[in-house]
């Protein structure tokens, strides 16, 4: 049945939660530790883009970082030209765009199946990885600004307040516009699934086939779903560069790619806040267990991979609503007849968890 | 509009690799309400002939018109939208949703919002499916999904209807109910029938056309269909080659 999102308490909550973290934390906490939990704000609007295009478009992308990075790139270079930062904040977003309407032009439009999609998503990332890497000598430079190779580029400047004056933002500056960032990308998004052409994403992910035999043009579908996913991705990456104030080609790697991968599969396909929640507990603990040093970040990713998808093969948020809803109807059962045994009461719920 | 022709292949042929699937198939549905049955053994390329009507595939060779419109090459949506409807041999449903959705997705292609759900209700009623409507599609019987497929082609109100196997999985009742449907839909639309089930054809049908390897083998009226000793040897599975 058509709900109005508008009407989803779910969203007000989400809503209202970042509003609260966006007002209170940097009353609550110091520099330093806004500073770290900006880091989580960026990399969960990276989750976002790739949470969109695969839970409700079924496009699943192994180069999501390739967007990540080019649009890290497109700021940087950008903003060391031109002095300013707004144009090339926006840039970040409309070239990984343009380029995520021509790569899915070739890949939907040529009929790829799923597996090769994941291929040419992946080889293509690779290759801006390895190019990106051969730019180290001092000819390969757009105007002003060199493009590094391996070194990376540094002093990227950091972004202006959008006002007249634009002066440099602050870190708190940058956190609370940051989280203003992804708010507005988490609604918006909530917006465009509950729309028209989000329904018609769904139907295409639920049954292709009979999408087109509804007359919805499926392959241009799927190009907007997944560009838009590219700019959202691009404009992670430019938030990114300007938090670092460095950029180098890891911002293409596969580890980047793989862990918004991780993310979404932890968070849940299908569902927009669980992968924010997944950067954050995830980052977090591979931030602690990095800074003892004994394991490596690649490995640790794999570590708590196996046993999540082993354990929550739904992710994190579907599987805690479905508990959730597991313990309401026990409760609802409780209530309405006081005396009855557990062992009943178990059953129902194995019942409810076999659909 | 009645006289128009609807439908004609000319020279249509489809290869797989070494396969040839539909070998040079001359077909034609003449007027508006025409109702032709497709008879053929497995494999034969009746499926492979639909695939090529509606775009899901795009022919080797051959012309395909629609309502004086040259179609062959032209995308699923677009041949869609120009008034073709199928239903597929195997359901292609949105599995996770009630019946009830599924059909009011197909109806409100054709229909704003009140009207598509006053659509939707008639076409599960029509289709003797009302019980299913709260039903998630993905659970229900062959036999349900197919009612349900139909139910979502004919809310969108095709000007020619395709169904490939409509009855197979049917109870005895479901099929007399897609009987009646079918003979209704004819007074609005054409419809070509894909089916084995001779007993379901007689009772529908009068005109068939019988595809044998790719090829049209026979095209008669019904009862001489069933009484012609070559098509019989090709559904026994002996040599048509001998005919
Ligand atoms: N995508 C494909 N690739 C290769 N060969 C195919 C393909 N689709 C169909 N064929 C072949 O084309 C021939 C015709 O198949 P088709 O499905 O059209 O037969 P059919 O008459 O519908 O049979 P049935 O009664 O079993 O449904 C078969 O030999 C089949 O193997
Ligand atoms: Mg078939």
């Amino acid at each position: 049945m058509e709900k109005s999102i508008l009407k989803d308490p779910g969203l007000y909550v989400m809503v209202s939660i970042g509003l609260l973290i966006m007002i209170f934390l940097p009353i609550m906490m110091d520099m330093f530790a806004i500073m770290q939990i900006t880091q989580y704000v960026v990399l969960s609007v990276y989750a976002l883009s790739l949470a969109y295009i695969w839970g409700y478009g079924g496009i699943l992308s192994f180069g999501q970082s390739c967007f990540f990075g080019l649009g890290a790139y497109t700021f940087a270079v950008a903003s060391i030209n031109m002095g300013s930062t707004s144009l090339p904040f926006i840039l970040a977003i409309i070239i990984p765009a343009l380029f995520g309407v021509l790569l899915g032009y070739f890949m939907f439009y040529g009929r790829l199946s799923d597996v090769y999609l994941g291929v040419v998503t992946l080889v293509v990332t690779l290759i801006f990885w390895k190019l990106i890497n051969h730019t180290a000598g001092p000819q390969y430079a757009i105007g002003d600004a060199r493009l590094g190779g391996f070194n990376g580029i540094p002093s990227i400047p950091i972004l202006n307040m959008p006002t007249a004056n634009g002066q440099m933002m602050d870190p708190i500056q940058m956190f609370v516009t940051f989280m203003a960032i992804l708010i507005m990308v988490y609604v918006g998004l909530r917006l465009l699934i509950a729309s028209e052409f989000g329904r018609v994403s769904i139907s295409i992910r639920e049954n292709e086939v009979r999408s087109s035999l509804l007359g919805y043009d499926v392959r241009r579908h799927k190009v907007v779903v997944f560009s838009i996913g590219c700019g959202i991705a691009g404009m992670s990456g430019a938030m990114w560069a300007t938090y670092q104030t460095f950029i180098d080609p890891n911002a293409f790697s596969l580890e980047m790619s793989a862990k918004a991968l991780v993310w979404v599969m932890a968070g849940g396909v299908g569902t927009l806040a669980g992968p924010i929640i997944a950067v954050v507990i995830l980052q977090w603990i591979s931030l602690k267990l990095g800074q003892l040093n004994i394991i490596n970040n690649f490995v640790l990713l794999g570590l708590i991979l196996v046993p999540l998808v082993l354990i929550l093969p739904k992710g994190l948020l579907p599987t805690v609503k479905q508990w959730s809803q597991d313990l309401w109807t026990i409760w609802k059962k409780n209530k309405a007849n006081e005396g009855d045994t557990i062992i009943k009461e178990s059953e129902t719920v194995n019942a409810g968890r076999r659909k | 509009m009645s006289d128009q022709e609807i439908l004609r292949t000319t020279g249509l042929t489809m290869r797989f690799g070494g396969v040839t699937a539909v070998n040079n198939v001359n077909f034609s549905i003449d007027h508006e309400g025409e109702l032709r049955c497709l008879l053929g053994p497995n494999g034969a390329g009746k499926s492979t002939f639909f695939k090529c009507l509606t775009g899901q595939l795009v022919p080797t060779e051959g012309t395909i018109t629609f309502m004086g419109e040259p179609i062959a090459g032209m995308d699923t949506h677009e041949i869609v939208n120009l008034g073709i409807g199928i239903k597929t041999q195997v359901p292609n449903l949105f599995n996770g949703l009630s019946a009830y959705d599924n059909v009011r997705l197909a109806a409100k292609r054709k229909h704003l919002k009140r009207q598509a759900i006053e659509k939707t209700f008639d076409m599960l009623s029509n289709c003797g499916i009302e019980n299913l409507k709260g039903s998630e599609v993905g659970l229900l019987s062959h036999g349900q999904r197919q009612l349900i497929e139909l139910a979502m082609v004919l809310a969108a109100e095709p000007t020619l209807v395709l169904l490939d196997e409509p009855a197979a999985g049917m109870t005895g009742e479901e099929r007399d109910r897609l009987a009646f449907l079918v003979k209704e839909v004819t007074k609005t639309a054409s419809v070509i029938v894909v089916e084995h089930d001779m007993a379901f054809i007689k009772q529908i049908a009068k005109n068939v056309t019988v595809f044998h390897r790719g090829e049209i083998f026979a095209e008669d009226d019904v009862k001489k269909i069933m009484k012609n000793k070559s098509v019989q040897e090709i559904y026994l599975g002996k040599s048509a080659d001998a005919a």
